[in-house]
C-alpha cells in the first residue's frame, strides 16, 4: 500500500462518527473488541467492522496476546492527515496575524 | 476603541476538510473589504521567509478572476479563481486554486461582522482537495504545490 493511498483510507476511515468515537476511546488505552462492543453498546461484529477499517487505514494496531487481539491508537496516519491541511491553516494564521497589524497599525 | 483584543485563530476541521479561521479587527468592515478585495492582498498574505506575494489582480465583480503570485520556499507560485459572491462589506467568495494545477478549486468565503469596535472577520476555506484527489498529479504541480505546503506546515504560526 503507498503511502498516498494509507491517507486516503484515514480520511475515509475517520469520515464516519462511530470509527471517530472508537479512535476517541482507544486514546485512553489499548481495548479488544469485546470491550468497545460493550463500551459502544454495540454488536461484536460491527465493532469488529469498524476495527478492520481503521486498521487497514492504519490509524490502530492490534497485538496477539493469547486469544484475544488487543487494539491501540496509531499516531502516525492521523499526523500525515494534519499535515495536509495544516499548511493552509498556517497561512490564514499567519495571514489573518499579519492583516491586524497593518489594519490597526497607528 | 474597546474589547477588540482577540487574536487571529485558525483551526483546521480534518473531517470536512477546511480551514476555519477568525480576527476581531479594530476598524470598520468596509476598511476590511477594501484590505480582502484589493492590491492590498500584498501586504498581508506575506509570511517573511516563508512565502512573500508579490502581486495581486482581480476583477472584483461575481465572475471575475483574480490572480496572487510571489515567492515560496525559494520558488515563484501563482493562486487564481473567481469570485462567486461580492456583497461589500459583508461578504466575499472566491475559488482559490494553485495556477496550472490539475482538480477542482477550493473555496475562500470571507463574513464580515460589525462588533463594538470594529469588525470580525472570519474566513472559511473549504473544499480543499484530499490527497486522493491528488493521486494522479503532474510532476509540476506537486513540486510547486507540495513545496509550499510542506513550508507553510513547517512553520507554523
Amino acid at each position: 500500500m503507498s503511502r498516498i493511498q494509507a491517507k486516503t483510507d484515514a480520511f475515509r476511515a475517520i469520515a464516519d462518527p462511530t470509527r471517530r468515537a472508537i479512535l476517541d476511546r482507544l486514546r485512553a488505552g489499548p481495548a479488544n473488541a469485546g470491550t468497545l462492543a460493550s463500551d459502544f453498546q454495540s454488536s461484536r461484529p460491527a465493532v469488529s467492522k469498524h476495527l478492520k477499517v481503521l486498521r487497514e487505514a492504519r490509524l490502530v494496531v492490534d497485538t496477539r496476546i493469547g486469544r484475544e487481539r488487543v487494539y491501540a491508537v496509531n499516531p502516525v496516519p492521523l499526523q500525515s492527515v494534519a499535515g495536509w491541511l495544516e499548511g493552509y491553516r498556517a497561512f490564514w494564521q499567519v495571514s489573518l496575524t499579519k492583516l491586524k497589524r497593518n489594519l490597526e497599525a497607528k | 476603541m474597546s474589547g477588540i483584543k482577540t487574536r487571529a485563530r485558525a483551526v483546521a476541521d480534518l473531517v470536512d476538510g477546511c480551514i476555519v479561521a477568525s480576527v476581531e479587527l479594530a476598524t470598520t468592515p468596509e476598511r476590511v473589504f477594501r484590505a480582502l478585495a484589493s492590491a492590498e492582498v500584498v501586504d498581508w498574505w506575506v509570511n517573511p521567509g516563508v512565502f512573500d506575494t508579490r502581486e495581486w489582480t482581480g476583477d472584483v465583480r461575481v465572475g471575475g478572476y483574480w490572480r496572487a503570485s510571489g515567492i515560496g520556499g525559494g520558488g515563484p507560485y501563482a493562486l487564481e479563481g473567481k469570485f462567486l459572491e461580492v456583497d461589500p462589506p459583508r461578504k466575499l467568495v472566491q475559488t482559490w486554486h494553485f495556477a496550472g494545477a490539475p482538480g477542482t478549486p477550493s473555496t475562500v468565503t470571507y463574513l464580515l461582522e460589525p462588533i463594538d469596535g470594529g469588525t470580525r472577520l472570519t474566513v472559511r476555506h473549504s473544499d480543499i482537495a484530499a490527497p486522493d484527489r491528488r493521486n494522479n498529479i503532474g510532476a509540476g504541480w506537486r513540486s510547486s504545490f507540495d513545496r509550499l505546503s510542506e513550508i507553510l506546515a513547517t512553520h507554523p504560526a
